[in-house]
Order: C-alpha cells, then structure tokens, then sequence
C-alpha cells in the first residue's frame, strides 16, 4: 500500500470515529464508570478477612484474581457488542438518509475502501481498541484496590499475580480473536443489511430472522434457520471444550468447590477453534457480504 | 476544441417514466455550460450518468473515461455539488477540510483555507449549526480548492438569497474558472447565470432541444417587437414562439435575416432566458 492509499485508509477511518462518537465514548464512559466503583467507598479498605480464611489460600486468591480480571472486562464487550451492532446497521444507511452520500461520493474514494474501513473499524479496531482499554483498567483498578487495600488494614486483600494476569489476558485476547473471525460474517451481514435496506434497518435485521424461523416452523416443521443462527451465535465455543474444561478442572476443597487454574488452562484448546473449517466459511461468506454491500453502494440508485 | 464530455445516444428509464431519451451533447474544454430545463426534464439524470451516480444505456465519455466502469479513477479529475445539503449534519468545518485533504491529493487546504477567511464559518462549527447560505460556502470552499478538470453542479444556489447567490457565482467565475477548467451546471434560475455561460444546453422530457455556444446564439435567434400593423407579415416569416407583452406581440425568429425583419418592428438578441421559455413552450 503507498502512502497517499494508507492516507486516503487512515482517513476513512478517523471519519467512522468523528460520526459514531459512541464508538469511543462509549467505551471511555464504561472506563471512567469503573474506575469511579474502584474508588466508590471512600478512602481505605478497612475489611477484616479473618473469617474467610479459605480466601487467604494462595491458589484461591489467584483463582479471585483472575476471575475479578475477566470480570472488569465484561461491561467492556457487553457495550461494544451493543455499539457495534448500531454503528453496523447504521453506516451506510445514515450516508443515505441524510443525502451526504452525494458528497462523500464527490470524492476519490472508492465503494471498496468505504465498505472497507467501516469493516475494520467495527470489526478490527474496535475490539482490539476495546481489548486494550480493558487491559488498562484492570490495572488501574487492581492497582487503586491494592493501594486502598494496602492504606488500610487489610493487607491480605492486597492481590497481585503476574503469571495469571497474563494467562487469564492471553485467554481472553485468543478469545477475542476467535469471536472476531467467528462473528464477522454477521458483522458483515449487518452491514450489508445497511447497504441494503430502505428504512428501519433495525426492524429489518431483528424481525426478518425471527419470522424466518417461524415460517420456517410452521410451513416446513423444520428448525435449519434457528440451528444456523444458534450455531453462528455459540457453536465455536462448544469446539474449544470450555464447558468440559470448566467441569473437568473443578475441584472440591472442604466443603466448597473451587476451580484449579491450571487444570483449566491445560484443558482449554485453542487450536481446534482455528481448524474448525466453518470459522474460515463464516469469513468466505464476511467476504462476500462486503463485496455486496460495496456493489450496492457503488450501483444504487434512489432516483 | 478536446472534448471533456462526449455523450451519445443516452438513455434512461425509471420505471415507466423516461428520464433521457436518446440525448446526445458535446462538452469541450474551458467551457462553462448550462444545462438548463423544467423540473423533470432530466437534467439531475444527464449529471448522474456523468457522475457514474446512475445506470443508463448509451454511449457517454467523461475526460475520456466512462462512468460506469471508470468511476474511481473519473473522481480524481471531477469535483462536483449534487445537493447544497450533501455535507452531513455532524461534521465539523475543520473535519470536512481533514477529510478531504486526507482523500484528495489535488486538495489545497491553504486555499480553502483562505476562502473561509472571508466568510463567518468557524472552524469549530459543526455544519448542523451554519446557516443554509453559509454551508453552501463552505461546499464550494472544499470543491474550489480542488484542482479538478470537470466541475459538475447541480441546483448549487437552491433556497439561497440573492446576496449568497450572486456571490457563490462571483466567486466561481474570478477564483476557479480558467481554460483548463470545465463547468457544467444546473439551474432554474436562467437569468442569473446568462451571463456566465459560453454554451447552453437545454433539455426537456429527455430530449436535447438546443445545443449551442451563446455567441452562436446570438447570431441565430432574434427577438422581434412587432409593429401593430405588420404582425401579418411578421408571422408569415414563421417565428417558432409568439407571445403578447403589454399589448405588443414579440416573436422569436430562428435563423431568419434581420435586414427583412427589422422593418416589421424592434429587433434585439433574446435573452437566454427568453429563448428557454420559447423553446419549452414550443416543443
């Protein structure tokens, strides 16, 4: 790629970001939320943990940790999921809607670089973008704990594990990644149903599925639709085994039940996500819904 | 004289309603044409098919490239205005002149820098808070500091004042035309680019009706105030548009010799105009 093309990119790009401000200001708000909760009783931890001595085992700490890891990063991609599907089914409609469509296309952009950013953003930058700032806040936010923790007389809240930090970090961005190639082509087909559809794009995308399958139900007593949207919406994790390998590695301990780490982590495999041959079809089909939603972009004409 | 457009034989249906047929036309180079006609006549669908906007049928060369299948590489030398509301709502004026230098390399920021100067445009303000008059400087700020071959306008000055109108073209004849530069624009409001145009197009029902350079018209058309008593006369020469003015017939002559009609009455260059509503109305 020259330079004036990444330019021309770069620039497509910025131009998602100043018009879906919720794209990062959401984020940001989920960022600002949980710090303020980091700080929400004021002043020290002042916690007696004596009671809970079962809390003070290091292998549960750990477990505590990471859970509490993968926790802050929940909100994260519950709002990013909720974003994205916005800005998706509303990027080439708004162009349209509000006729600046005729500007934009009064410059040298083509169909495929426009369709293309709005890709990468709401399927590349995004999530890592997301990844990131929650990396960042579960440091921050385990570092404001520890330092009140550590201010207070409850030394042995104070938490910290490096090699879990990074596994339950490595886990959760190899998921990420997954989710990217496994949900791309619905992505895609939001997009598309933005390209595509004249009004309620919203509607549209919720409603058609939906009766679909109940036509489907009623007409033929056949379910292939839903099982397609079931599979695309959990199949690939049923492959990574998590449930056996959340199972497999719970551990009774006295008169509770705790999780082992590392059984978890070695019973956990990533690889068989990458050769499932449907997440590589899923991205086929991305690929096409891009291509069409470019070509209507390029050849319609609302008269 | 190179062409810039070279049309032939354009066609264009929108379901039942035939938007072109059969419209040929040249656009040479350094020419400032108007494409003038009635609502619905098909000028928007002509500017469309030489955008690349819309499909048709027919034979259609912009600078050498065809819309259709060219459309990318055409949008490096065109610049066009296609809705004095195409810029979107949420855009700041600093982010449209990013943009555009971000996408254009012919795009000169310090000229439509210059150009803003001399409005009231802030650089802050998002284009939801200019007036109607002021987003349409701040369009054709962006389009003039584009060193672009072919500028296409449709309707540019719609629901503008006489003030921000008068200006707009102004600032189109003394700061962007020159004879590398090639204008084609849209209007219904005749007069006031009359004196702009080198060459007039008009176009009604899908159809070409006059093709022409303006000093050609000069020399073809000529309007005839007739004495009372010599209308006889007059209308035996065969004057394709009649009307009464005042109590006084005026008619318009295509091609006749003014020696012989200039004893029938006053005679003088119709307007542009004039010759537009005598040709609509006598198709």
């Amino acid at each position: 790629m020259n330079t004036p093309q990444l330019r021309m990119f770069q620039t497509l790009v910025r131009r998602e970001f100043w018009e879906h401000r919720s794209l990062w200001a959401a984020p940001l708000a989920v960022t600002v939320l949980l710090l303020i909760c980091a700080w929400l009783t004021h002043g020290a931890l002042d916690i007696d943990a004596s009671d809970s001595a079962e809390w003070l085992d290091p292998q549960n700490k750990t477990i505590v940790f990471a859970l509490a890891q993968w926790g802050l990063t929940v909100p994260y991609y519950l709002v990013m999921l909720l974003v994205l599907n916005f800005y998706l089914i509303d990027c080439l409609y708004a162009e349209r809607k509000d006729r600046s469509i005729l500007f934009w296309k009064s410059l040298p952009v083509s169909d495929g670089a426009t369709v293309a950013a709005k890709l990468f953003v709401g399927c590349i930058l995004v999530p890592l973008g997301t990844f990131v700032l929650a990396l960042f806040t579960d440091l921050l936010f385990t570092a404001i704990w520890n330092i009140r923790a550590a201010l207070g007389h409850s030394p042995e809240l104070v938490a910290w594990d490096t090699v879990a930090f990074l596994q339950i970090q490595t886990l959760m961005f190899l998921g990420l990644v997954i989710s990217i190639l496994w949900y791309a082509p619905i992505f895609a087909s939001l997009l598309l149903a933005s390209a595509l559809v004249r009004r309620n794009v919203l509607l549209w995308v919720t409603l058609v599925p939906l009766l679909v399958v109940i036509g489907e139900r009623i007409i033929f007593g056949t379910s292939y639709v839903y099982d397609l949207i079931d599979y695309r919406t959990d199949g690939i994790w049923k492959s990574l085994h998590l449930e056996g390998a959340l199972l497999g590695s719970v551990a009774s301990v006295g008169q509770g039940v705790v999780i082992s780490l590392p059984r978890f982590y070695d019973r956990v495999h990533v690889l068989p996500a990458f050769t499932n041959i449907d997440l590589w079809i899923g991205l086929i089909v991305a690929a096409a819904c891009a291509y069409a939603a470019a070509w209507i972009r390029r050849y319609r004409d609302d008269g | 004289m190179t062409a810039i457009i070279e049309a032939r034989g354009l066609k264009k249906a929108y379901h039942a309603t035939h938007a072109l047929e059969d419209v040929s036309f040249t656009v040479g180079a350094g020419r400032i044409v108007g494409l003038i006609g009635p609502n619905g006549a098909g000028k928007t669908t002509a500017l469309k098919a030489i955008l690349g906007l819309t499909r048709f049928e027919g034979e259609l060369r912009v600078l050498g490239l065809d819309p259709r299948s060219q459309r990318d590489a055409l949008m490096r030398d065109v610049s066009f205005i296609a809705d004095v509301a195409a810029l979107p709502r949420w855009l700041r004026v600093s982010q449209a002149l990013e943009f555009v230098a971000g996408v254009h390399t012919r795009f000169n920021r310090a000229r439509a820098l210059e150009f803003l100067r001399r409005t009231d445009i802030r650089m802050r303000s998002r284009v939801r808070e200019l007036s109607k008059g002021m987003v349409t400087q701040l369009h054709l700020a962006l389009i003039l500091a584009i060193d672009a071959r072919l500028l296409v306008l449709d309707e540019p000055t719609l629901g503008l004042d006489l003030l921000y109108r008068r200006q707009f073209y102004d600032t189109l004849l003394n700061e962007y035309f020159n004879k590398e530069r090639t204008i084609l624009v849209t209007t219904h409001q005749v007069e006031e680019i009359e004196n702009l145009l080198t060459d007039v197009l008009f176009i009604n029902r899908g159809r070409v009706v006059l093709e022409s350079s303006v000093e050609a018209l000069a020399g073809r058309y000529v309007q005839l105030t007739v004495n009372p008593d010599n209308v006889a006369r007059a209308r035996a020469l065969q004057p394709f548009y009649e009307r009464e003015v005042f109590g006084r017939i005026v008619m318009i002559f295509d091609g006749c010799s003014t020696a012989e009609l200039a004893s029938l009455g006053e005679l003088r260059k119709p307007s542009i105009a004039d010759l537009f509503v005598a040709k609509m109305e006598a198709v």
